[in-house]
């Protein structure tokens, strides 16, 4: 059967929607676990290895599932919104080994006390956003 | 790549929501086709040439005109 142009359009924003809502929540879900794995041992159950073992196991596992989310978001995407976010992630990748090294040679150098490695999470966040928003709007602008 | 994707769709008095739907893409994926800022993947192209039912050749044509 043949569905009208209509119906088709809202089909394929449906599933998007749906996919980043799977996103959202294991995204979520991922980052919850990395706060409870690093605020936990101290906080609530003093260092017991066990419990940090367990935690570390929900932490790759809700990771996991973050992973596999995104694959299917990404599949969910047409052709030009799936092109735009995998250029997005090249220029993430690049722009990020550039920053890690140099960021990571700053205490050698004694330029910076510590390198924490949370803010190339940061830096990677920020920077696909941005690359994201660049390239779509370099393509779809009218 | 230049393209009569805006044309053909004027013939037929589609707007761009209405070919994207056909073609189970995003309107702006259609506006940046038309807009040449994007070339479609080969599977989207015989997409849009069975929309049209025309040759793909006569959609799509090299930009050096050759």
């Amino acid at each position: 059967m043949k569905m009208n142009p209509q119906t088709q359009s809202n089909q394929l924003d449906r599933e998007l929607k749906s996919t980043a809502r799977r996103l959202f929540v294991f995204t979520g879900t991922w980052v919850a676990s990395t706060a409870l794995l690093t605020f936990g041992p101290r906080m609530w159950w003093e260092y017991d290895v066990l419990t940090t073992v367990l935690v570390i196991a929900l932490n790759l596992l809700a990771g996991a599932m973050m992973l596999f989310a995104f694959f299917r978001h990404l599949k969910s995407m047409d052709e030009l919104q799936r092109q735009t976010h995998l250029e997005a992630m090249a220029l993430t990748l690049g722009i990020t080994m550039i920053f890690t090294v140099v960021y990571g040679s700053l205490p050698t150098v004694q330029l910076l006390e510590d390198a924490h490695p949370t803010n190339i999470l940061f830096v990677m966040g920020i920077t696909y956003i941005l690359a994201v928003a660049r390239i779509w709007m370099n393509r779809t602008s009218e | 790549m230049k393209n009569r994707l805006k044309v053909l769709r004027a013939e037929h008095d589609w707007t761009q929501a209405d070919l994207a739907g056909r073609l189970d893409v995003t309107r702006q994926t259609v506006n940046a086709i038309e807009k040449g800022k994007y070339d479609p993947s080969l599977p989207l192209a015989f997409k849009i040439a069975g929309v049209f039912q025309m040759p793909i050749e006569q959609i799509f044509l090299p930009k050096d005109g050759a």
